[in-house]
């Protein structure tokens, strides 16, 4: 039996949701990647048994108190402990110690989601020795998983993955250093959050709200048009400090960005580039 | 930002277990199309971020390469669908990835791209579903059917794992049914449709 229908977004109900986003909530879609944008609504209706995009926008009309449950739904979660496992050897190689002698080391993770990429990055300051100095600021538009974020745990089914990303950027060193097991979840140790701030921040509409010398934007970029890339990115490398960092998805591209010629690469594979000094 | 690059017709190919020598063999021998895009979207380990398009070894005059984000959909090209990403077809004529949940475990997920093609409107598309060991790519494929798209599936019993086309083939008849050595011949027909 075929369960995989999801209902079907006719471009004039589209519209109007954008309509409503925009002048109800401030949050302005228009600029999301249409076919990815779709399926997510599509697949949003179907969890929620609604027939079509209409019932969807009547409901974030008539119930404001709905849009957090909403935005929680849109917006895609997919994260990991050291997802990309190489990218962070890279960072931890490449990068680091062009920041080691800074004074001060204030990272801004852009779309932290659930939190895990901001757990990766306290650890390995841990474990680089740069975790006193640093301050992490986690932004994201959903506010539920910033809360979950915040709570630093995850279902145990995890253990395994996290065990094996841990090993290919920090070898020798066990997940039970960091997290423990306990009533069915992998809690991470509060110390790792203290030095970061939950935030929460709409990048599309909102400015930066500080100077870094690190930015980790991953896998955000690909849910954008080149045109809000273009927005966004400009954001991002406005906020850098002059041999500053960006690190962006190792797929996506700043092809269409023309603040890209304010970078140079540091590792092209990983995605990892330096603000022009 | 308006491209026009919808004239390319797209060919897309979807598979899993069992499918990986009959794709490789249909790109070595595939002759050059300049107004062709081939996409092949194959089940992987995620783990297996590199690797892929050399393993596919000579083409008859096609670039091959895994898109990024937002890259051009070129004639002349075969893509790659990268490990651990959808990939989507955009209207405006460049691939989007993403990393939304896995399809049928899959992430890429062959339904994901063949339904996207279906939304974009793409002018020109046909599609071939391949061996597999789950039903990931039928629904999209018939998706594509039911949109006037050509479409075609591997006969079941050539393929070395039944199940992907033996789902196709429960929800609709395609247009062609063929065994692996003749993929060739099936694209070069869809194209002179």
């Amino acid at each position: 039996m075929f369960n995989e229908a999801l209902p079907e977004i006719p471009d004039g109900e589209l519209e109007r949701f954008f309509q409503i986003m925009l002048t109800q909530y401030g949050m302005d879609f228009r600029e999301y990647a249409p076919a990815s944008l779709k399926r997510r609504l599509g697949t949003v209706l179907k969890r929620y048994s609604l027939s079509s995009l209409s019932l969807l926008n009547q409901r974030l009309l008539s119930q404001p108190e709905y849009l957090d449950l909403f935005i929680n739904e849109i917006t895609v979660s997919t994260t990991e402990l050291f997802r990309d496992p190489s990218a962070w050897v890279a960072l931890r190689q490449q990068a680091f110690p062009l920041l080691a002698g800074l004074p001060q080391l204030r990272i801004w993770h852009v779309g932290v989601s659930t939190g895990e990429e901001v757990l990766s990055m306290a650890i390995l300051l841990q474990e680089s020795g740069l975790y006193a100095k640093a301050q992490l600021f986690a932004t994201d538009i959903d506010q539920r998983a910033l809360e979950q974020a915040q709570k630093a745990a995850y279902p145990l089914r995890l253990k395994g993955l996290y065990q094996q990303n841990l090993q290919a950027v920090l070898p020798g060193i066990p997940l039970a250093k960091y997290a423990r097991e306990e009533e069915g979840k992998l809690i991470f140790h509060p110390s790792l959050l203290e030095r970061v701030r939950f935030i929460r921040h709409n990048i599309v509409s909102e400015s930066p709200f500080g100077e870094y010398e690190l930015v980790l934007c991953r896998n955000l970029l690909i849910y954008f048009t080149p045109t809000l890339q273009d927005k966004v990115v400009t954001k991002l490398v406005d906020s850098l400090i002059p041999g500053g960092i960006l690190m962006i998805g190792t797929k996506e591209s700043l092809f269409w960005c023309k603040a890209a010629k304010r970078l140079t690469s540091l590792n092209e594979i990983e995605r990892i580039y330096r603000k022009r000094l | 930002m308006i491209f026009q690059r919808r004239d390319v017709y797209l060919w897309l190919l979807g598979g899993s277990a069992g499918s990986f020598n009959p794709i490789r063999r249909f790109i070595q021998q595939m002759p050059f199309q300049v107004h062709v895009a081939i996409v092949v979207c194959m089940h992987r380990l995620r783990s297996l971020r590199m690797g892929m398009v050399e393993a596919m070894g000579g083409t008859q005059g096609w670039v091959v390469l895994e898109p990024d984000d937002k890259t051009i959909i070129q004639g002349g090209h075969i893509y790659i669908a990268p490990a651990d990403y959808h990939l989507l077809v955009e209207p405006e004529g460049y691939f989007s990835l993403s990393v939304d949940e896995p399809v049928h475990f899959s992430r890429p997920s062959i339904d994901v791209l063949l339904e996207a093609v279906v939304g974009a409107r793409w002018p020109r598309a046909g599609a071939a579903l391949l061996s597999g060991a789950n039903k990931d790519g039928a629904w999209g494929l018939y998706r594509m059917y039911r949109a006037g798209y050509f479409t075609a599936v591997q006969e079941p019993s050539d393929a070395e794992m039944p199940t992907m086309p033996q789902a196709a083939l429960s929800l609709f008849e395609p247009h062609r049914r063929f065994t692996a050595d003749r993929l060739v011949e099936v694209c070069l027909y869809a194209l002179s449709l």
